[in-house]
């Protein structure tokens, strides 16, 4: 049979169910002919189809075969189709970057600035609030005691944030839910000698037990750890295990240093081992050096045996929890185990602190997958605003990028329309704009990888404020490349689709006439100028927040830098010495302190010398009990008070105002009455009725008379509120403290007398150790780091929105002044003169900032409330920010509109008619 | 027809439509028909095992397919043998008879020990 057809390039059906209308057609157009010729044949129509029916054979297995197989069909066809496209369109796209290389770049770098920042702060937010120790299995990890506390002490009662040495071992041995347990412990400053001849460096180390490598699992690079045998008597092994940074960092990666010695604090000490690359320690943000075994602490601390003494608090506890052991079940039994071994052991202050303690704080059992951290709770907070910030970065960097590809798109509307003309479907030409707008911000986002990694190194340097950055580990893992890949994929969705979309909605004939240029008069598409407009509306609403943010904080680090706390800020010079270490104490202490202070006192620029066990902005508190003679506790609070035990002079000194009575003089030395200084929140607190001088105190086991009282000083946090403080003349305490901090009054400029006092300090006494001199107008600002990291940050990002805003406005002013070149003509051929032409183009340029400020505005006023951490000294609706932002705004529309409005005012009238 | 040949018919089956479409295309039921009648009507075990075949073909690419119209005036889909279709049917055609030359000597054979 031959059967002449025509030959059709046409689909049967089009739609959902094609597949299945065609097979089953082509089964109808069988049975019809087979059923034809058997009635040909003489059967009947009705027997015919059965017989046909019969003759098929089973129809549904048929059927069912023939659609799994032309589904199978159609589905790998459309997979070749799309890929053919995709790689079509990435083609496409290549070329249209390469020829227009200066604006590609233009964009690649916007966005690697925008996905750059934002991967920068996530980064930093995730290595310092997220992510685990890097040890096998951190999630078994519990932390006993408060994390925060990575180098704190205390001496006194026991605590329940740290813990002391017998207590430690008490939880060691007693309990069952872990399988090891350790102790890691603050060395206080170090002093290092790591060869013969050489001088002193100031490694950061830590006291730790010996199973601290076992139970954290951290291997040696060299050499090896603490084994058992070590850290079971105190001094017995004078062992230390050095980090692989220090190692590289100090010693070259030489091998041979395992086995040398190196002298800490004038012990000598064999270095065993290196530990495993990238193992920096237990505390987050902290870089440490040097591991000791616990043991060596007297050794190490002279005059500070804390082993054996319940009252010294100084340790954190981390362990692992014994296989089937929940938080939960180790939290209880901890949780006993400690308060029955406080109770049980009362020190030489009583069982009724201990009990207040236990009774006022709650012993924390935490997981310890992320180990211990002071810098954590310091700048969590001030990390998150930045996120906020960084976001708003990225979307202003999205609606410039989205604008700018708008404007390309529209110079493209005539290829669009031809392309559309010769039957491309729309959503093939989105698709093919979109695959160019991913493509842009996936290179953007790999660009902006780099960017993070300067930009995260460069943050922590920023946060660390002069000393060294912080070391975290912000290398690129997984979590934050997918951050950075998902933000890049929402850029692009958001600066494509809607350029896209706009570019392909063409009136096929308009645009086809008009060559995509738009008639003259305006009426050529609005739309698309709308768009542009509105997006620079948002982008000054944008900046128009960060620059007020950018306000509130620079105010609030001036109001910070010049805050009155009550003392001579700008005069003092603290330096901190353990005289302890070099075996002063008692009487001899004084005569050193007199002595000290005499040479001091004669060096050139010094008004006056004083000091004080806790120093100013040192980051060391002391707190007493009391009882005021008078006064009725009915509270716990009521019998503590902060104190701080202080020499001759010191309120004149250090420049605080006596209000009532006289500061400490050298006749409050040893033997006579014991004297008493209290601040004013003191006097008002325990002395409301009557003025306190003369008035007696129980404190320190003794009996103590007011004799002065003080304005109130904010000695270690300018943002503090002030409370009650007593200060007490530490020669006739009890037990004077030997390591101390020298408050010196310089006529000058404080920083010029740092060597000259460390110079005098050694003729003094060689051995004295001197751990740091610093103004105390540094460490003021160290005090303040996060906010001042928070401040630079949030400027440099408010300048730079503000010049994208700009740029951006600049674009949109220049475009439409393109577009009404012909009407500047008419204009000006009909009379008007060019400033008039250009007032107008200035105008709608303010006007479209204005907008923007409108809008921003409410956003404005929220911005105080997210900030409220940070600001200080004004209030949470800053008038002076607020006008300022504008300001800057208004100037910049001024300068973005110049140029257009300039070219506007140029044009040539006749020209302008004739252009189109 | 009995089972020895209801399984050489299915191994074939392919050749068969291969070659019943080799002189231009043919709707499906004209292929039934043809090799109806070029196997003498004895091979047939259920006409619709036809088109699963077919469309495993068109899949491969061996036959081309398109609907047209058909002598009368049904719409029907056509099958015109492909490129590779033809020098499939040519291999496999001469691969059958050189397999079907070897078995029937060796089914000839009159003793365990070739001769």
């Amino acid at each position: 049979m031959s059967e002449p057809r025509p030959p059709g390039p046409f689909r049967l059906e089009v739609g959902g169910k094609r597949v299945e209308r065609e097979v089953d057609a082509e089964i109808e157009f069988h049975l019809a002919m087979r059923a034809r010729k058997l009635a040909a044949a003489g059967l009947d129509p009705a027997v015919a189809r059965e017989r046909a029916l019969e003759l098929f054979g089973d129809m549904d297995s048929v059927r069912r075969e023939c659609l799994s197989i032309n589904h199978e069909r159609e589905r790998s066809m459309t997979r070749r189709d799309h890929l053919g496209a995709l790689r079509q369109d990435v083609g496409y796209a290549l070329r249209s970057f390469r020829s227009n290389k200066g604006f590609t770049l233009v964009l690649l770098l916007i966005l690697a600035l925008g996905i750059g920042a934002n991967t920068a702060v996530f980064s930093l937010i995730d290595a310092l609030i997220r992510r685990p120790l890097p040890v096998p299995n951190p999630e078994e990890l519990v932390i006993i005691g408060d994390p925060r506390r990575s180098n704190g002490m205390s001496t006194g009662s026991p605590q329940v944030d740290l813990f002391s040495y017998p207590l430690y071992a008490d939880i060691r041995d007693g309990n069952r839910v872990t399988t090891g347990l350790l102790a890691s412990g603050h060395t206080g400053r170090l002093d290092a000698i790591l060869a013969e001849g050489e001088t002193a460096e100031h490694p950061v180390g830590r006291l730790v037990s010996g199973n601290y490598f076992d139970v954290l699992q951290v291997p040696a690079a060299a050499g090896r750890t603490f084994s058992q045998a070590e850290d079971q008597a105190p001094g017995r092994d004078p062992v230390v295990v050095i980090s692989h940074e220090y190692w590289q960092r100090r010693f070259a990666g030489d091998r041979s240093v395992v086995g040398r010695t190196i002298v800490v604090n004038r012990i000598p000490l064999t270095i065993i081992g290196v530990a495993r690359e990238g193992w920096t320690g237990d505390v987050v943000g902290q870089r440490t050096d040097l591991w000791i075994p616990l043991m060596m602490e007297e050794l190490l601390l002279p005059h500070h045996p804390w082993l054996a003494d319940r009252g010294a608090s100084w340790l954190l506890m981390m362990g692992r929890l014994a296989p089937g052991v929940t938080l939960e079940r180790a939290r209880l039994e901890l949780s006993d185990l400690l308060r029955t071994s406080l109770t049980r052991n009362p020190t030489a202050t009583g069982l009724g602190d201990i009990e207040r303690e236990l009774r006022n704080n709650p012993i924390r059992v935490e997981a310890g997958a992320r180990g211990f951290s002071y810098y954590r709770s310091a700048y969590a907070q001030s990390l998150v605003t930045l996120m906020a910030a960084v976001g708003l970065v990225l979307l202003v960097v999205s609606a410039n990028v989205a604008h700018l590809m708008l404007a390309r798109a529209a110079a493209r509307g005539r290829e669009m329309s031809v392309r559309m003309a010769l039957g491309a479907g729309r959503a093939r030409l989105v698709q093919q704009l979109l695959t160019e707008s991913v493509m842009l911000t996936v290179a953007g986002g790999a660009l902006g990888l780099l960017v993070a990694l300067w930009g995260s190194a460069a943050l922590l340097r920023l946060a660390g404020g002069g000393s060294a950055a912080i070391p975290l580990d912000i290398s690129l893992d997984a979590r934050v490349l997918s951050f950075a890949a998902a933000v890049s994929l929402l850029t692009a969705i958001l600066v494509g689709l809607v350029p896209a979309l706009r570019a392909t909605r063409v009136e096929l004939a308009t645009s086809l006439r008009t060559a995509g240029r738009g008639t003259p008069g305006g009426s050529g598409r609005p739309g698309r100028s709308a768009l542009g407009k509105l997006l620079v509306v948002a982008q000054v609403a944008l900046s128009l927040l960060l620059l007020v943010s950018t306000g509130m904080l620079l105010r609030s680090m001036q109001r910070l830098d010049t805050a009155e706390i009550g003392l001579a800020r700008d005069s003092l010079l603290m330096a901190r010495l353990d005289a302890g270490r070099s075996g002063y104490e008692g009487a001899r202490l004084f005569q050193l302190l007199r002595d000290v202070t005499t040479r001091l006192e004669r060096l050139p620029g010094v008004a006056a010398v004083t000091w004080s066990e806790n120093g100013i902005f040192s980051g060391t508190e002391s707190a007493t009990t009391l009882q005021v003679e008078g006064f009725r506790a009915t509270a716990d609070e009521d019998t503590i008070v902060a104190y701080d035990r202080v020499g001759p002079g010191y309120f004149t000194t250090i420049g605080a105002r006596l209000l009532q009575g006289r500061d400490f003089n050298g006749g409050d030395h040893e033997t006579a009455p014991k004297v008493a200084v209290v601040n004013q929140s003191m006097a008002e607190f325990f002395f409301k009725a009557g003025s306190p001088l003369g008035r007696y105190l129980e404190v320190d086991s003794a009996t103590w008379t007011i004799v002065g009282v003080v304005a109130d000083v904010q000695g270690q946090d300018v943002r503090g509120a002030p409370e009650p403080r007593l200060y007490l003349s530490a020669p006739q305490s009890l037990d004077p403290p030997t390591s101390l901090v020298l408050a010196i009054r310089a006529t000058g400029h404080p920083a010029r007398l740092v060597d000259p006092v460390r110079r005098t300090l050694i003729e003094a006494d060689p051995t004295l150790t001197t751990q740091s001199i610093y103004p105390l107008s540094r460490l003021i600002g160290d005090s303040v780091g996060p906010t001042r990291m928070v401040a630079k940050v949030i400027a440099l990002f408010g300048g730079i929105t503000l010049l994208l805003a700009a740029l951006g406005l600049y674009g949109v002013m220049a475009y439409a002044a393109v577009r009404r070149t012909g009407e500047f003509g008419l204009r000006m051929a009909l009379g008007a003169a060019p400033a008039r032409v250009a007032r107008m183009v200035l105008r709608e340029a303010l006007m479209l900032v204005a907008a923007g400020i409108v809008i921003g505005l409410p956003l404005a006023f929220v911005a105080g409330r997210v900030l409220r951490s940070q600001i200080f000294g004004i209030d949470l609706v800053d008038p002076p920010s607020i006008v300022l932002a504008v300001a800057v705004l208004g100037s910049a529309a001024v300068l973005a509109g110049f140029l257009p409005a300039r070219r506007a005012s140029r044009v040539a009238p006749l020209e302008a008619i004739r252009a189109d | 027809m009995d089972e020895l040949d209801v399984s050489l018919l299915r191994g074939t089956l392919d050749l068969l439509i291969l070659k019943a479409v080799s002189w231009g295309p043919r709707h499906g039921y004209a292929v039934a028909e043809w090799i109806g009648e070029a196997t003498g009507d004895s091979l047939m075990i259920g006409e619709g095992t036809l088109y699963p075949a077919l469309h495993r073909l068109e899949r491969q690419g061996l036959v081309e397919a398109e609907w047209g119209l058909s002598d009368n005036n049904r719409t029907a889909k056509f099958y015109a043998l492909s490129r590779i279709g033809r020098r499939r049917l040519q291999e496999g055609s001469s691969a059958w008879h050189r397999f079907v030359e070897t078995a029937s000597r060796a089914l000839r054979a009159t003793g365990p020990v070739p001769a």
